[in-house]
């Protein structure tokens, strides 16, 4: 081993080479993957720090999108592994991979939590069992403390995203189980928040596989744009509340452009985009 | 001038998984943290050697992020309460015997021991850690956590305190030094001096805080790697009871650089768990019945070794 130690990808370091997931080698033409990583990839300014947390395929897509092409200056921690700047190609599932350390540094997770705990990050990614109409996010249980309907994996770092400048929830089901009018647990604190200030702390975007939210003044859940194809019936028949709906015409969400789709296939060969959601 | 040899050898630490388990983990211990995160870096040989040996533990520390060693230890009946970051599967799905440990149970009781759940944080679990190695007596958090059920949700782990600097209120966690904790280094040499060839996760801050730390490696390296690169070494020897050498030991979680997460298998157990009869042939068939590592790749059908054994360092 010499002192110029530089991490190598090897056979073996890439889930997808032993063991596929079931239909990865589908190209889909443009992918719901791939306009909800456009969207978040908008939402991203140039000179940001974004930390990833667990289940990080899409952020990471669309921070990785966002330095190749209008955000050169992004910095990007791979939460679990402490990746800094990863240039992670393919793409992996795991937020926690051997694949993230092909990066510029690598911090300890302690060190990731404190740079999330103390408010260095700019966005945070967050979502979970159950989202509701103010933001508030769910990861604990679904059902009553004592006898759940639902155990979920628990919430793991995601209170701490309300110390970022801005939170961006995504999640790759908009159902209603999903989108209900009050979360039974709030480990991601929403607008409706005692402490939250009109700057910092509540959730600022929702991208899911059907729209783009944002938030009202008041805090309350606003419809953005409509993928192509998708109703306003369609998501309302999928959301467990009213949405606030914008004046005038709902937009449709930006499709990716043809130097966009190319960067996402190119650092996405095998084409889990397609598949995530 | 003559150089002058130490007479007396410096003891080596290399002790078999059995043995690392029996004399170093008492039957029933106040507390159990685990190593790695999600799936990776999970010293999964010494998870596996506990359950054979019936080991108990009151309290399971399941943070940052734990998956199978939190989930297997649940299912066998050896945990009475488990304070909860996250457990589960990433991008794989939700863990299948700590969700029917807390959905089945009745009367607030369940079959498998799994008395209590304590909602907690993954931050705030690190920082209690770091206030455990620390020697401090508890570790303030920052501010924010008020604004979710947390708290209220579990008033054992957070408690309000006075800020006596601004006078005003804070939440806080006591400090938590693990009776045992299970850690993975790639590489060590005899005497513990631990290499982490890939991430070190939360792996350095729990070797200082664990009061008895058994580290599991993937291979045994001179004490000249220590020496020569001393920098690279994330945990001194000193802080070690026993390093364990087992090759594929965190199977089927991965090893940084020597193997990744073999999704076949944690699926094959993933579906396996859905039923409690499930569970049970997985964990004699995977845990109780192999003596030893060998066997247990034996009955891992799908992997091969030999291609994951060429990507070695």
């Amino acid at each position: 081993m010499s002192d110029d130690y530089k991490p190598v990808l090897r056979p073996g370091s890439d889930p997808l080479v032993f063991f596929p997931l079931p239909g990865a080698d589908q190209q889909a033409e443009i992918a719901k993957g791939h306009i909800m990583a456009c969207a978040i990839a908008h939402a991203l300014e140039d000179g940001e720090l974004v930390v990833m947390g667990a289940n990080s395929l899409l952020p990471m897509a669309a921070a990785r999108l966002a330095q190749q092409t209008h955000a050169p200056n992004l910095t990007i921690i791979a939460g679990a592994s402490g990746g800094v700047n990863t240039l992670v190609e393919p793409l992996v599932p795991s937020s926690g991979d051997y694949a993230n350390l092909v990066a510029e540094a690598v911090l300890q997770f302690p060190e990731v939590l404190m740079l999330q705990m103390s408010g260095h990050a700019d966005a945070f990614f967050a979502g979970g069992l159950q989202v509701d109409r103010h933001g508030n996010c769910n990861l604990a249980y679904v059902g009553e403390a004592a006898h759940p309907t639902l155990r979920g994996p628990g919430s793991a770092g995601v209170p701490w995203a309300q110390q970022s400048a801005r939170t961006i929830l995504y999640t790759t089901s908009h159902t209603r189980r999903v989108f209900v009018p009050k979360v039974d647990f709030v480990s991601y604190p929403g607008w409706n928040a005692p402490t939250h200030s009109a700057q910092r702390g509540g959730p600022h975007l929702v991208v899911t596989p059907l729209a783009v939210m944002d938030f009202s003044d008041s805090g309350e859940m606003r419809l953005a744009s409509l993928h192509t194809g998708v109703s306003l019936e369609q998501v309302r028949e999928n959301t467990g509340f009213d949405l606030v709906l914008p004046e005038g015409d709902v937009p449709t969400t930006p499709e990716p452009s043809t130097l966009e789709l190319r960067l996402l296939r190119q650092m996405d060969p095998d084409a889990l985009l397609t598949v995530v959601v | 001038m003559e150089a002058v040899t130490p007479t007396p050898a410096r003891t080596s630490k290399v002790t078999s998984v059995e043995e690392a388990v029996a004399r170093l983990v008492p039957d029933t211990s106040e507390s159990l943290w685990v190593g790695g995160m999600h799936m990776h870096n999970v010293p999964m040989s010494l998870v596996r050697e506990c359950i054979r040996q019936g080991k108990r533990f009151e309290t399971l520390y399941a943070g940052p992020s734990s998956s199978m060693a939190a989930d297997l230890l649940i299912g066998a009946g050896l945990v009475e309460r488990v304070v909860c970051g996250y457990i589960g599967y990433e991008h794989m799905g939700l863990a299948p015997v700590f969700r029917r440990a807390v959905e089945e149970r009745i009367d607030g009781v369940e079959s498998v021991g799994l008395r209590e759940v304590v909602e907690a944080d993954s931050g705030s679990m690190v920082l209690a850690l770091q206030a455990g190695a620390s020697g401090q007596p508890f570790a303030a958090l920052p501010p924010g956590l008020g604004n979710t059920s947390l708290p209220a949700a579990s008033p054992s782990f957070y408690r309000v305190v006075r800020n006596p600097f601004a006078g005003t209120e804070a939440l806080a966690v006591e400090a938590i030094r693990p009776s045992v904790a299970l850690i993975h280094c790639q590489q060590a040499d005899e005497f513990g001096n631990g290499i982490f060839k890939g991430s070190p996760f939360t792996d350095r801050l729990l070797a200082l805080a664990g009061r008895t730390v058994i580290m599991q490696v993937e291979q045994l390296v001179d004490n000249d790697q220590a020496l020569r690169y001393p920098a690279q070494t994330g945990v001194p020897g000193f802080l070690v009871a026993a390093v364990v050498p087992v090759t594929f030991g965190c199977h089927p979680t991965s090893s940084h650089r020597y193997y990744n997460y073999d999704d076949v298998h944690l699926r094959l157990y993933m579906q396996a768990a859905e039923t409690r009869e499930g569970f049970e042939q997985y964990l004699a068939e995977y845990v109780l019945q192999p003596e030893d590592q060998e066997e247990y790749m034996r009955r891992v059908q799908n992997q091969d070794w030999g291609a994951m054994r060429e990507s070695d360092t």
